[in-house]
């Protein structure tokens, strides 16, 4: 289990710094209404081993969130959201478990676990993180419209850009 | 201890989920001035409407209170009118007038208006400073009757409807007075009688107290002139007065206490008695 450790902290300052610098800078505005943003850091909580205990998640998923928070000025909000896309992570894996169950040690890539499986966990785990983001940056469903199209814009480009991220460096831990 | 260990291993995730979001909205509530703005607002729409109930409630019940004071308060207004009416009549504004009249403010507790001859109970009597023969108006407009006998905490009050009734009025701007009689069972009409015909009077003139009396003072408004005629032989109007008050739906009145009353009637009686 060791083993996992190293990799997966110098995977989460990786995908930290690359969030920062350069996807923060990528955010755009279509005729002013909807804003499209590159929300790739889920990627660090997802591919955290299958068995990873949830606390060990939802406190990484703390302190990442509150690292980009202060990035982005918006304290708290990308914290909440990370607790609650580590919180469900499992929920979810154990939802679309494959039907030769996973390995103890199995890491969720495209690698281990086919790439039909690797796209319904992530799109439904990073729509349901960008869905709470937006929720949480509105923070009113009066500006229900206005979430869900920012959700939708802002998981197209996200899912993009960690799908051609996942099949060029093909994870290996 | 063993079992919040095991609650801990069983439902740690759980709660550390709680405690981290508590943590992370706590921090975008103290540190978004957006999302500040919208949970004061949304907290304040649900904290005002708990508030306004329960202001509801308190308003019902202090309505008596209120009553009582919105009472005192008329009082002293009226007391106000009535001097303010005799300092427009010329005579000389002196501290002895200004404090002549004062008021009491009652409640009307029972009340006969269909009969012949109608009486009210008031919930102030000796106790109050009510005593015989004072004046019962229901404003400053309108009149309800004289204190006819009164016992510790209660007053019995002739109405105006009543056939013993004789109430000197006047004219308002116009010179002479008359008796204010209630002779048919109308209780919104009364009638003026004794004004001499060669006196001129229009419909819709406003009838108000004379003062020739300890009773009422001068200016209370009572009607206003609804038709009058000459009864063949007679020598003065029949004037059907309409009442500004109606005296079937009335709940309070003022009991006009003249400070002066029984130093004008001792003088009086000594002058028929010589």
């Amino acid at each position: 289990m060791n083993k996992y450790i190293f990799p997966n902290i110098i995977r989460i300052i990786v995908i930290f710094l690359v969030q920062v610098l350069i996807f923060k800078q990528m955010t755009f505005t279509v005729d002013n209404t909807i804003f499209v943003h590159f929300l790739i850091y889920p990627l660090a909580i997802l591919l955290f081993p299958v068995k990873t205990p949830r606390i060990i998640l939802m406190i990484t998923g703390f302190i990442m969130g509150l690292g980009l928070d202060l990035f982005y000025d918006s304290v708290g909000i990308h914290a909440a959201t990370l607790v609650f896309t580590a919180y469900i992570r499992n929920i979810v894996i154990a939802f679309i478990e494959p039907f030769d169950k996973y390995n103890v040690i199995d890491v969720p890539t495209i690698r281990n676990l086919g790439i039909g499986w690797f796209v319904s966990y992530l799109s439904i785990l990073l729509f349901i993180h960008i869905l709470v983001y937006f929720s949480i940056e509105a923070f009113s469903f009066v500006y229900f419209f206005e979430i869900f199209i920012n959700t939708i814009f802002s998981f197209i480009v996200s899912f993009i850009i960690i799908m051609l991220s996942q099949l060029i460096f093909r994870p290996k831990f | 201890m063993y079992n919040v260990i095991q609650l801990l291993i069983k439902y740690g995730a759980h709660i550390l989920f709680v405690v981290l979001e508590f943590i992370c909205f706590t921090l975008i509530i103290n540190n978004n001035d957006a999302q500040k703005d919208i949970f004061i607002n949304s907290s304040s729409i649900l904290t005002g409407k708990i508030e306004e109930q329960r202001s509801n409630l308190i308003e019902y019940n202090n309505l008596k209170n209120l009553n009582d004071s919105l009472l005192r308060e008329n009082a002293t207004l009226i007391e106000n009118l009535i001097t303010i009416d005799y300092s427009n009549d010329n005579i000389p504004p002196g501290d002895s007038i200004l404090s002549q009249y004062s008021l009491i403010p009652s409640k009307i507790i029972n009340s006969t208006i269909n009969l012949r001859n109608n009486y009210y109970t008031l919930n102030t009597g000796s106790r109050q400073g009510v005593k015989p023969d004072m004046g019962v108006v229901s404003s400053h407009t309108g009149l309800i009757g004289i204190v006819r006998n009164v016992s510790e905490n209660f007053a019995h009050v002739i109405s105006i409807l009543n056939r013993q009734t004789k109430i000197s009025c006047a004219i308002k701007n116009r010179v002479g007075h008359g008796t204010l009689v209630w002779d048919d069972m109308d209780p919104l009409r009364m009638t003026l009688g004794s004004i001499p015909k060669h006196e001129k009077i229009a419909i819709g003139d406003t009838i108000i107290t004379s003062g020739y009396s300890t009773i009422f003072p001068r200016g209370i408004l009572v009607g206003t002139i609804e038709s009058y005629t000459v009864p063949p032989g007679s020598n003065s109007f029949a004037i059907t007065v309409k009442l500004f008050n109606d005296l079937t739906s009335i709940k309070y009145g003022y009991v006009i206490q003249n400070r002066y009353a029984e130093e004008q009637s001792k003088l009086e009686k000594e002058v028929i008695s010589e």
